[in-house]
């Protein structure tokens, strides 16, 4: 799995000149996708973009460095075993743009989107062997909930990681929520599952 | 689209499904329909129905992408198609010495195939790639590749039986997937006399060889392997070592899977010459490529996978690729010959740490086994062998009932093991999981850690069931008088045991996520602390477990000699218990060691933008804390332990000192339990380490704000090494 590299050409960018754009529709899409196919090994069809960006346009964001789209986040929530569930799909950050803080930024907009959503948690599988990632989501408070025997193809194990949100005090409609841990029977191992197959993180 | 418009304009062709039409299908010709359809949708456009939402269109295949349409890339058809253009000849030369040259390159690839197999990738995609055992018939011509081939099949039949039987394969379940192959074939069973055929002609070959070189005569004539005299011998010896791997190896596999272990001592003896034949393969590499390459001995590429460096004839691994999963299958990497034979020499290691095995009667003496196996990190096929020795027809290696293991494990005394309250519902559901416990212990780790933390649960609930059984059974049950019942004996003992038990499992469940690497340094320190009130219950319950036990024996000696002089002993705990003391010394060094280090030093603090260290404790404890292990715990009771630690009070009550001072105490205990004493060198070194950190924080660290700290596993798998460091 590719890691920032310090001999990549550095690009002189300030922090001002990051656009962040939430996802505006089917012309962002080959946007999206150039950057994903650029970077991950996993080979995704239109129809996977489409599923997140479609049904939840709200927690997909764009980076854009004078007019270049340089990075991107693809995410999805919904009801998993009776836990209100944000998932992080993808996360990309163009090589020499990476180190600079711009996938936190992606990825903080898109769990405050979940968190003001009502999302009670946030998951994602990472690469045990992408220590940029795990640092990054660790940073942001996410623990290395389980390890995934042999997760990807290339038969790397992955970690699921986990945030938790501190709980809302308990509101009267809300009581249902208490089935907490309902996720443990996850079907992790096969990637025909919820997820399409190995959702990868590279920033 | 092309196969559309090519049945398009023919028409004429009958369709030949390989699944025949049923009473409510029917093969019907839609290359029209489709052909309409895709006029009208432009690419990348699907239909969208009632029954066919996004979420469906996500499986959608592109078809002729060489990543996901897996029917693209391939040379042929079929099988059939492959032999029918020359793929897999039969002889492989009409040049002898050729031909025995490809057989070896066959050989060798195959077994880089099964290990690549045995790593998780399937059974299609790589031992079966080979076209020569897609066609069983077809190899009878050629003995010495035929009965190869045979061999081969028998071998991955039995090895697929033993891992499909224990069921050790949980999420590796790619391994077992067989639909389709032709793994059982007749003839195959009596493998071994045709293998053994063709290994004596090869000997008597090479023996003929040897005596024309020493100028001896030959008493027989026999036709020699191959057409090159100077090649004879090493031809032979390098088949031979081939053969006779593949025999002893079938002989391990088969003897292994014997009721009760009763294989197990023969078993060994072949891995021995299994290990002895693999070296010689090893060694024949360098003759094998000489051949080929003269020159050029060093190991020059790796990755190749077999001992010759060629190419070999007759695979095909696109062919299968259609049998293989039920995802889009993937190109593999088939592992290196050299790879391939350092992964057999790992197997034949752990199935021979297995053959070692003393068949331990007493369950905690099993525990320690698997736990000490699962260090080796063995691949599927090793654990599944340990699974089916341990667990056979419901019984401990199948020959002790789960209700005399739990009888011993409680320390009851052998009449204990026929009471009838064996019969009892819970005391059978009890030790089904106990036989679950076992299983679970045998699969990888990281699955291994998810299932025991939901086992924990079932162990809290039997629990309470047994309570409520054993009343029902025996009355009140806490009340301890001479003349108690044997019923009510059992039932206090197998009560604490399981609470031991429960705690172990605890236990185990913590210490893996260091071995999976589940906890960041931020989250050491309560990591450490739940450790350490777990690790205090678990000697708890066993001390308690001995010293009832000790009790009714105690009684019955008393009743039989009239004196029992055990004064003073009784203050002193027992060895056992001191070993687990040593665990939670360190647990609690090290968790208020990081407490000290996080309030004065505000380093290592777990924090986050969305949550606090509240929310990580309950996500990491979250299955403890519901299954109540132990009761009345939660993260406050973290935080009172650790909020006040400072370092200048650490040092005036050193855990590391104490840790030190037992571990070496303990030595003479346990002189002749070799693990044992590992892990309490381990201890040593680990308390020592540490001790020696500490001090020097204390002294400097106040002053020194140049002094890092870092947590390293040089010592100990899951008790970090404090390591100080000037930056």
């Amino acid at each position: 799995m590719e890691t920032r590299s310090e001999n990549e050409p550095e690009v002189d960018i300030k922090a001002s000149e990051i656009k962040y754009v939430s996802y505006g529709g089917e012309h962002h899409l080959p946007l999206i996708m150039n950057l994903v196919d650029e970077e991950l090994s996993e080979p995704y069809s239109i129809f996977t973009y489409r599923y997140f960006v479609y049904l939840w346009p709200q927690l997909s964001f764009m980076a854009f460095h004078k007019g270049k789209c340089i990075g991107t986040v693809v995410c999805k929530m919904g009801d998993h075993r009776g836990t209100f569930r944000g998932y992080i799909a993808m996360l990309v950050v163009l090589k020499p743009y990476r180190g600079k803080g711009i996938a936190t930024e992606l990825v903080t907009r898109s769990i405050k989107v979940m968190m003001e959503s009502g999302c009670e948690e946030v998951t994602l599988e990472a690469e045990v062997t992408n220590k940029g990632a795990l640092a990054l989501y660790g940073r942001l408070g996410f623990i290395r909930a389980k390890r995934l025997f042999r997760y990807y193809l290339n038969g790397v194990d992955a970690f699921r990681l986990k945030l938790l949100f501190p709980r809302v005090e308990p509101q009267p409609l809300n009581s249902m929520a208490d089935a907490g841990d309902e996720s443990f029977e996850y079907k992790e191992h096969t990637h025909c599952g919820e997820n399409p197959p190995c959702c990868q993180h590279n920033m | 689209m092309a196969d559309v418009s090519e049945a398009e304009g023919d028409r004429e062709v009958p369709i030949c499904p390989s699944i025949p039409s049923g009473e409510q299908t029917v093969w019907a010709d839609a290359s029209s329909v489709l052909q309409l359809a895709c006029n009208d949708l432009r690419d990348g456009e699907l239909i969208h129905a009632e029954n066919f939402n996004l979420f469906a269109a996500m499986s959608a295949l592109e078809i002729m992408d060489p990543k996901m349409d897996s029917g693209m890339v391939r040379t042929y058809y079929s099988v059939d198609e492959a032999i029918e253009y020359g793929a897999a000849p039969i002889p492989l030369s009409f040049d002898k010495t050729v031909d025995v040259q490809r057989v070896i390159d066959i050989m060798d690839h195959l077994l880089a195939c099964e290990a690549t197999w045995h790593k998780g990738c399937s059974l299609a995609q790589t031992v079966f790639s080979c076209l020569y055992l897609l066609r069983p018939d077809r190899t009878s011509s050629h003995a010495l590749l035929h009965s190869y081939c045979r061999v081969m099949r028998a071998t991955c039949n039995a090895v697929v039986c033993t891992v499909s039987d224990t069921r050790t394969n949980e999420e590796e379940d790619l391994f077992t997937m067989t639909h389709g192959l032709p793994l059982k074939v007749d003839g195959d069973d009596k493998c071994l006399t045709m293998l053994h055929a063709v290994e004596e002609t090869i000997a008597r070959q090479l023996r003929a060889c040897k005596a024309t070189l020493s100028k001896k005569r030959v008493t027989e004539d026999i036709e020699p392997l191959q057409n090159n005299p100077d090649m004879e011998e090493g031809f032979c010896k390098s088949l031979l070592c081939r053969l006779r791997f593949r025999k002893h190896f079938y002989h391990v596999v088969t003897n292994m899977k014997r009721p009760q272990g009763r294989g197990l001592e023969l078993a060994k003896k072949h891995i021995a010459c299994c290990f002895e034949e693999l070296e010689s393969m090893i060694k024949s590499a360098e003759f094998l490529k000489s051949i080929n390459a003269p020159g050029t001995l060093e190991d020059g590429m790796n990755n190749e996978t077999t001992a010759s460096g060629c190419q070999p004839v007759g695979f095909d691994s696109t062919l299968n690729s259609r049998l293989s999963a039920p995802t889009p299958p993937r190109a593999i990497e088939t592992i290196s010959w050299k790879k391939a034979a350092e992964y057999f020499q790992k197997l034949l290691h752990e199935l021979d740490i297995i053959c070692s095995y003393s068949l331990d009667p007493v369950f905690e003496g099993v525990l320690r086994f698997v736990v000490e196996f699962q260090k080796f990190q063995p691949e599927l096929v090793a654990r599944a062998h340990l699974q089916h020795l341990l667990v056979q027809d419901g019984k401990l290696y199948g020959r002790d009932s789960v209700f005399a293991v739990i009888c011993k494990a409680s320390l009851l005394p052998e009449v204990a093991k026929n009471h009838d309250i064996q019969k009892n519902e819970t005391v059978v559901q009890l030790g089904q999981l106990l036989i679950t416990l076992l299983r679970v212990l045998c699969t990888n780790i990281s699955w291994q850690r998810r299932k025991l933390g939901k086992i924990l649960q079932d162990w809290r609930i039997i629990h309470v069931q047994l309570e409520l059984a054993f009343r029902k059974e025996c009355g009140d049950i806490s009340a301890t008088s001479s003349n108690e019942n044997i019923c009510m004996k059992i039932c206090r003992q197998i009560l604490i045991w399981v609470e031991e038990q429960t705690y172990w499992i605890a236990s185990r469940f913590l210490m893996l996520g260091f071995e999976l690497d589940l906890y960041s340094t931020g989250e050491y320190c309560m990591v450490y602390w739940y450790m350490y009130i777990i690790l205090i219950k678990l000697a708890e319950r066993t001390h308690m477990r001995a010293m009832t036990s000790n009790e009714i024996s105690k009684k019955k000696g008393k009743k039989k000699r009239d004196l029992v002089k055990d004064g003073g002993k009784d203050n002193q705990l027992p060895p056992a218990i001191l070993f687990l003391q040593c665990h939670v010394y360190l647990a609690e060094g090290l968790t208020m060691m990081l407490a000290a280090l996080r309030n004065e030093r505000k380093i290592y603090l777990s924090t986050g933008p969305f949550n606090s260290e509240h929310e990580r404790f309950v996500q990491h404890f979250e299955l403890l804390l519901k299954a109540c292990l132990p009761d009345q715990v939660s993260y406050y009771s973290f935080e009172e332990t650790t909020a006040h630690a400072c370092l200048s009070s650490l040092s005036m009550y050193n855990c590391f000192k104490e840790t030190q001072r037992i571990a070496k105490e303990l030595r003479s205990s346990f002189s002749n339990d070799s693990d044992k004493m590992a892990e309490l060198r381990r201890i040593e070194q680990v308390a020592e380490h540490n001790s020696v950190a500490l001090s020097l924080i204390s002294r400097l660290g106040a002053v020194d704000a140049s002094l890092k700290v870092q947590f390293e596993f040089s010592h100990h798998p899951f008790f970090a090494s404090v390591v100080v460091k000037r930056s």
